[in-house]
């Protein structure tokens, strides 16, 4: 939906709900705030450098001298919102995928695999827990070749902190083969400890996206939806009441209780 | 009860010449067996074979018998292997396969397709016998590295093994997650289980141990010679102006508030131990002293000249091809000319110059990076766990190395939980008593009474 309609409502629309469930069900120690300074830096990046570089529109805000290469021209209104919107859709997207990493515990997406992909899920899995480990010995090899004399410069000069970090690293997964074979992984058939239960609230979610979605791309191919175009001069909108409607139902997942899981 | 025996093994890793176990012949059954011996001397090697990770997971060349629980080591694969053989390894962060502590004690559960409805009891089961109950639902990420060595052993426990067995499982922990561990190896044992344990660190076990044996140079021996009394080189006193001096420093690691207006100096020769439990602090301290991380109140002063560090990790340095290459790179670093071969002799590394560091045993690669980092005349050494990993010759070793920087008039600090190190006569103490949060440091009594160190009285909000 963020990215299939220029209409500014229902990006919004898309980038309010996503927000809405990261404020309700960050992870504890999730980096939220760095992804919502981006998001903004994003929007706002937009919003400035499209006025500047495209010189279409009506209402012209100021004229920068021609001779300027590629900034010389008119700055518009249009220009300026058309930024704003193209910057809205990108963070609208941004936001829809971020809770997969910062609401989501990775061990739960995994745990959520098919039975057939049991094998496949406990190396991810395993492969997931070395990652925070790789980055605490990039910092400590890092800090240690400093002490050694080592300089950060040309891309040479790097093979001192990533080879180290690259070594240990491997060294770290063989570690950590020996200690899966170790205890009786790949001996045969797998069952699992705990397989995510489907519940209610489950099924409202997936519900309320798939309406949200299905009511969208119908509308979409009934020509209602409508796009917006800001050039060549702003009009408000069009807003779809269905739509809107639908779109209502993208803020189920930050409503309901979070009862139930670990 | 016989559960697991050798006869005549032989085994060369791959590409080897020399063998790294020799014409081993063991029989091991019910209680304690303690495997002691130098570093590279084959405990590893022996260890693994007890449940085929040699030679099935490391390849080369296999010779002799094993018969482990009733199976042919040799046509057994260490999966099969692993329902009669639990192991726990030495690094307590590179063995879990799960985020949560329960999820990850079910691992070996879930691989022989236990049906759920009977994992959640025999994880529970596991976890009881180590003494980890309330662990069971934390995150692998928030334990600390004896909780997290526990668990390790309660995951190798799962299976119901007739047989654990432990490769250096204490040498990373501090007093009081060793003094855990060995608790719940001992309850293990005396529940009837075999547990074999490799290990430098014998304080503990040594007087608990049914049988205690060593292996040096692939051959095994029955018994473990007694300790060599702690090195006494250099007597205190003879220190030069302060060398270096934190003056009410403060610093914080993410949100938490690890040194607290801390106030110590050491002077020139003068060579200071921090101990506390892990978590209390030492690392930071080092840092701090190091420039690496910047205090959020108070002063430091370091002398001119070079700072040497040793991290925790040896493979945090080493990279080069060669240790010879290693101990050339700082040499060359700091503007030496020479050096190179007291450097080596010093760690007893010229048998292994030419080698590649990351070949090593975990001793022998300890060894490489303090030779790295010592090598030239540093004007302040900070060693942070040095003797992690390392046998009773090597740590001799260190603590002459240590000597020597000081009687050259260089500065030194060791970061350890190693009481044997910090007992050394000419060391002084300070302790982090308590641990995290916020440790207070305080100065034990010294024979020269120079160390200062302040503990401040205010607590601050976190």
């Amino acid at each position: 939906m963020a990215l299939g309609t220029t209409n500014p409502w229902y990006r919004g629309l898309v980038a309010l709900a996503a927000a809405a469930l990261l404020a309700r069900r960050a992870l504890p120690g999730a980096r939220v705030r760095p992804l919502l300074r981006l998001v903004v830096a994003a929007v706002a990046g937009a919003a400035i450098l499209n006025p500047l570089v495209g010189h279409v529109g009506e209402d012209v805000l100021v004229t920068l001298p021609p001779a300027l290469p590629v900034l010389g021209g008119p700055v518009t209104l249009e220009g300026a919102v058309f930024g704003l919107v193209a910057g809205l859709g990108i963070a609208a997207a941004v936001l829809a995928v971020a809770p997969l990493s910062l609401a989501v515990e990775s061990h739960d997406l995994v745990n959520a695999l098919p039975d057939q992909l049991n094998r496949t899920g406990a190396a991810v899995s395993a492969a997931l827990n070395l990652v925070p480990g790789l980055a605490r010995g990039y910092a400590a090899i890092r800090e240690a070749q400093v002490m050694r004399g080592w300089r950060p410069g040309g891309p040479l000069t790097w093979g001192e902190v990533l080879v180290p970090t690259l070594l240990t690293a491997l060294e770290d997964s063989v570690q950590l083969a020996e200690a899966m074979e170790s205890r009786a992984y790949g001996s045969g058939r797998r069952t699992s400890f705990s397989k995510p239960r489907w519940r209610l609230q489950d099924s409202l979610v997936v519900a309320a996206a798939g309406v949200a979605v299905s009511v969208f791309v119908a509308a979409r191919a009934l020509g209602a939806a409508a796009d917006w175009h800001a050039y060549p001069s702003l009009t408000v909108p069009e807003l779809d009441l269905p739509v809107l409607a639908a779109g209502l139902l993208l803020f189920v997942p930050a409503l309901i209780p979070a009862s139930g899981r670990p | 009860m016989r559960l697991a025996s050798f006869d005549r093994l032989q085994y060369w890793y791959p590409g080897a010449s020399e063998p790294a176990l020799r014409d081993v012949s063991l029989a091991v059954g019910e209680g304690l067996t303690l495997l002691a011996g130098p570093s590279g001397g084959g405990k590893s090697t022996l260890l693994r074979a007890f449940n085929g990770l040699v030679p099935h997971f490391h390849g080369g060349r296999f010779g002799g018998r094993g018969l482990i629980a009733g199976l042919d080591l040799l046509t057994t694969p260490t999966s099969r292997l692993a329902r009669s053989v639990g192991f726990v390894f030495q690094n307590p962060e590179a063995q879990f396969v799960h985020g949560t502590v329960e999820r990850d004690v079910a691992f070996a559960l879930e691989n022989v397709g236990l049906p759920r409805s009977r994992m959640a009891d025999r994880v529970e089961e596991a976890l009881a016998a180590v003494g980890a109950l309330p662990l069971r639902t934390r995150r692998i990420v928030t334990l600390s590295g004896g909780e997290k060595q526990r668990v390790a052993l309660a995951g190798a426990l799962a299976l119901r093994p007739a047989l654990v067995v432990l490769d250096e499982p204490t040498s990373q922990l501090d007093e009081e997650g060793a003094r855990a561990l060995v608790a719940a190896c001992l309850r293990l044992r005396d529940s009837g289980t075999a547990v074999v344990a490799g290990e430098h660190r014998l304080d503990l076990l040594r007087a608990v141990a049914d049988r205690p044996l060593t292996i040096a140079g692939g051959r095994l021996e029955e018994g473990i010679p007694p300790p060599v009394p702690a090195a006494r080189h250099r007597p205190p006193g003879g220190f030069g102006e302060v060398a270096w001096r934190l003056d009410g420093v403060s610093a914080v690691l993410g949100q938490a508030q690890v040194l607290d207006e801390l106030t110590l100096e050491g002077r020139s020769g003068e060579v200071v131990a921090v101990t506390g439990s892990n978590g209390s602090g030492k690392t930071t301290l080092l840092r701090v002293l190091a420039g690496l991380l910047a205090p959020v109140a108070g002063s430091i002063t370091r002398p001119p000249g070079r700072t040497a560090y040793l991290p925790q990790d040896p493979g945090a340095i080493l990279h080069r091809p060669t240790v010879r290459e290693e101990v050339q790179l700082t040499l060359r670093r700091s503007g030496a000319r020479d050096g190179l071969v007291p450097a080596l002799e010093e760690m007893g590394l010229v048998a292994l110059a030419g080698r590649y560091p990351r070949d090593l045993s975990g001793g022998e690669r300890q060894r490489a990076a303090i030779a790295a980092v010592l090598a030239g005349v540093p004007a302040l050494a900070l060693l942070d766990e040095p003797t992690r990993g390392m046998d009773a010759a090597a740590r001799r070793r260190l603590v002459a190395a240590i000597d020597r920087l000081a009687s050259e008039g260089g500065s030194v600090v060791v970061a350890t939980h190693d009481e044997e190190l910090a007992a050394a006569a000419s060391f002084i103490r300070a302790s982090a008593p308590g641990s995290w949060p916020p440790p207070r440091w305080s100065a034990s009594p010294s024979s020269s009474g120079r160390l200062r160190a302040r503990a401040s009285r205010r607590r601050r909000p976190r």
